[in-house]
């Protein structure tokens, strides 16, 4: 009897063993053009999974009652997540053949040839698991340039994803009641910026806020010193793997100096206590000069106080006024749809209608995103503000940074590495620590 | 040891009542256990369908030799015995205290049982909304607090090591509730007769304590010690509610969720490293099984001389 009751639970442990195992190797049933379509007036309920951004979801919600109306048998169901979550959710929900349509932030991260041993992005391991819907030669795709389809949805030369919009993050908001109160010009130079925020201590106003608790913007919010002194991002992540720059050389100490600088001296104290989403709100109440920040957060700027008088500027990280004429961003948001879906007809449809010239431009000027159709154009403050630098758009260096296996944790340009969000204090000390970090993963995978 | 189910065929009736809880023990626990020690042998990203490659000891070798990143393991693992030292000591000693207080027949105790736990059945997120409300560096409580005497902080946004205690005071605030609640059970099983005799024996309140509750309270100090140990061990979501992905902050079991979902950059979501993720985990189950198997030893020994086999 004992032996039966052995063999029986080993049969079970092997069987939940198996069924554990099977789970993750199962392939994808679907894949792009074998699905179905459904028949014309039959009942469709469309899954749509968008991230979690205001404006963008006021848009989706109007543009889905909108789409309903012209097509009464289709449903679409949105579901709203935490941008850091969307990874994941997309992940799950596409695996588990649950979604039909998910915005996906524009492909980055590729792995380059001089980049040894590292892992894929999750974009291109969907693609190859045959997970993503090839849209190649879908008839809406004519509306968008071809670059930004080449740049941000194109893999092994088929489109997967319809890119809506770049975003940038290299510019400062400013207060313009402030400025002009203060009798302070606003800044083109690294110098003059100083100025302005000695300026606006002496007066007891606080120079700049930002989301700190979320600790990118921190980073994000320096971009404009890591890009007047490395204005080709692509080459800098090249340099930096190749051994060509280096995070501590005299050019990159420049920019740690100034780093520290923005973290110790321009932003507001508390600021590391104030949440990605209430920055802008912060902002917008009047009580700080200056907010260094993405083109995304102008909707919510306008949302908290209407009538509130701000600018945009690149942020000026050099001495040279013409260093700073760059803005420094990444695309965004953009559609992919599920190569499983059971209701392909019904996804391409959403898109078509969505790529439309009209519902496009409500759609761009309701998120700020700068357009990805050429025939549209950004009609909104944001829009005229960043108009006449968008000739020196470059895509940041984090879209095309991938870490060597074995790096520390330490191997980013971040000011908040810098007193009070971060233990440094001297920016030799850091800089070391950064190439050092980043030397231990490149000595590891050589 | 014996048992009442009869004779012959009978006696397979107490195996076939457990075959149920069995069957779902192996199905949702055991076997997702093994798989995972089979995946930290492999580059597999969680994506269903993608091709999965056996990679041999490559991702302990990763995590525990490769460069400086693996440096940074080590004191992850660090952090990690520092949180449950901390959380475990100072969870046990404020548990016990708060079920003395209130296991007192005194008007209110209710009340402040019921407030010790509260916290226990709220959630990771709603705790860490609370703390980040409480400690808002721009005029939140603790922040009015500090003023009074001059003094400022970032609180979970500034240097590491206050963010870090910051986190161990949450998790001690989050679970300490639990521990009361298992101290309570074990006093009220002390019989009211000993604690009379004590008394008339002209022993004091410390005396009382510790000749009569300390040691009863045996099999629930040996409870809560386990369960603070192997909880603070395996303690992540605290720390991503909190702090997120921050240099200087992160234990084991939040680098496992970082890696696994890809939040390590901060900025941009990095590739979902499942496998080394796995070996990551597999690398904190042998550090519970060791630190938890060794307390286990020493507190079943120390039951034994107290209590009696």
């Amino acid at each position: 009897m004992k032996n039966r009751i052995f063999m029986l639970v080993s049969l079970l442990i092997i069987a939940s063993v198996l069924l554990a195992a099977c789970s993750g190797t199962e392939a994808p049933a679907g894949q792009a053009g074998t699905t179905q379509a459904p028949a014309a007036g039959e009942k469709v309920t469309l899954r749509v999974l968008v991230h979690q951004n205001p404006p963008m979801v006021d848009f989706m919600t109007a543009f889905n009652e909108k789409f309903q109306t012209n097509h009464p048998n289709i449903t679409v169901d949105m579901s709203i997540v935490n941008a850091n979550d969307l990874s994941t959710v997309s992940q799950t929900r596409l695996t588990a053949k649950d979604v039909d349509v998910v915005d996906m932030f524009g492909f980055a991260n590729a792995a380059q040839p001089y980049m040894k041993k590292v892992d894929p992005p999750n974009w291109q391991t969907l693609i190859e698991a045959g997970y993503l819907m090839d849209l190649t030669g879908q008839p809406f795709l004519a509306n968008y340039a071809p670059n930004a389809l080449q740049d941000a949805g194109t893999y092994n030369g088929k489109v997967y994803e319809v890119n809506l919009g770049r975003v940038i993050y290299s510019g400062i908001y400013y207060n313009k009641k402030l400025f002009t109160e203060n009798n302070v010009k606003v800044p083109t130079t690294w110098s003059e910026l100083v100025a302005a925020c000695e300026t606006f201590k002496k007066a007891n106003i606080p120079c700049m806020t930002a989301g700190g608790k979320d600790g990118w913007p921190i980073f994000v919010g320096a971009y404009g010193l890591l890009g007047a002194i490395y204005p080709d991002q692509a080459g800098l992540v090249e340099g930096l793997w190749t051994g060509t720059i280096k995070w501590n050389d005299a050019k990159s100490l420049e920019m740690w100096q100034k780093m520290q600088i923005y973290a110790r001296d321009m932003m507001e104290p508390g600021a590391s206590g104030v949440a990605g989403d209430a920055a802008p709100g912060r902002f917008a109440s009047g009580a700080v000069a200056m907010f260094p920040g993405g083109s995304w957060y102008a909707s919510a700027i306008e949302a908290a106080q209407p009538d509130f008088e701000w600018g945009y500027i690149p942020f000026p990280g050099s001495d040279n006024p013409e260093d700073n004429k760059y803005l420094f961003g990444k695309y965004d948001q953009g559609w992919v749809i599920a190569a499983n879906t059971p209701n392909k007809e019904a996804a391409l449809l959403y898109l078509t209608e969505f790529s439309a010239k009209e519902n496009y431009q409500a759609f761009v000027n309701a998120v700020g995103f700068i357009p990805t159709q050429p025939d549209v154009t950004l009609d909104t403050k944001i829009g005229q503000e960043v108009a006449p630098y968008l000739s020196n758009f470059h895509v940041g260096y984090e879209q095309y940074w991938v870490a060597p296996k074995g790096a520390g944790q330490y191997a980013n340009p971040w000011a908040s590495y810098f007193k009070p969000f971060g233990t440094y204090d001297d920016p030799q000390a850091l800089a070391d620590k950064v190439q050092a970090d980043l030397q231990s993963g490149l000595d590891a995978v050589k | 040891m014996s048992y009442h189910f009869g004779r012959g065929r009978e006696k397979l009736i107490p195996y076939l009542l457990l075959l149920p809880g069995i069957f779902f023990y192996l199905l949702i626990s055991v076997g997702p256990s093994l798989a995972t020690t089979v995946y930290s042998f492999t580059d597999a990203t969680g994506i269903r369908g993608a091709p999965i490659h056996w990679i041999g000891l490559d991702n302990y070798k990763e995590f525990l030799l490769m460069g400086q990143a693996s440096r940074d393991n080590y004191g992850a693992l660090g952090r990690t015995l520092i949180f449950s030292f901390f959380v475990t000591t100072i969870q046990f000693a404020l548990g016990l205290i708060a079920a003395l207080a209130v296991n007192q027949r005194l008007k209110g105790s209710n009340l402040f049982r019921t407030l010790y736990f509260m916290p226990v059945i709220l959630g990771a997120v709603i705790q860490g909304l609370i703390w980040s409300l409480f400690l808002y560096p721009m005029g939140g409580p603790m922040a009015k607090i500090l003023s009074l005497f001059g003094a400022r902080s970032e609180f979970l946004g500034g240097q590491p090591v206050e963010a870090f205690a910051w986190v161990i005071i949450v998790q001690i605030w989050a679970n300490m509730g639990m521990t009361m609640v298992i101290f309570i059970s074990g006093l009220q099983t002390i019989p009211a007769e000993l604690y009379e005799a004590a008394r008339i024996d002209g022993a004091n309140a410390r005396q009382v304590f510790a000749n009569v509750t300390w040691p009863l309270l045996t099999p629930s100090v040996n409870t809560n010690l386990l369960l603070n140990i192997i909880g603070s061990l395996q303690a992540w979501q605290l720390f991503l509610v909190l702090l997120g992905y921050r240099n200087g902050t992160q234990v084991l079991g939040y680098v496992i969720y970082a890696q696994g979902f890809g939040q390590t950059s901060g900025s941009v979501t990095s590739a979902f490293r499942q496998g080394y993720a796995a070996a990551a985990s597999v690398v904190l189950f042998l550090l519970v099984l060791v630190i938890g198997m060794t307390v286990q030893t020493f507190l079943r020994r120390r039951e034994e001389r107290i209590l009696g086999s």
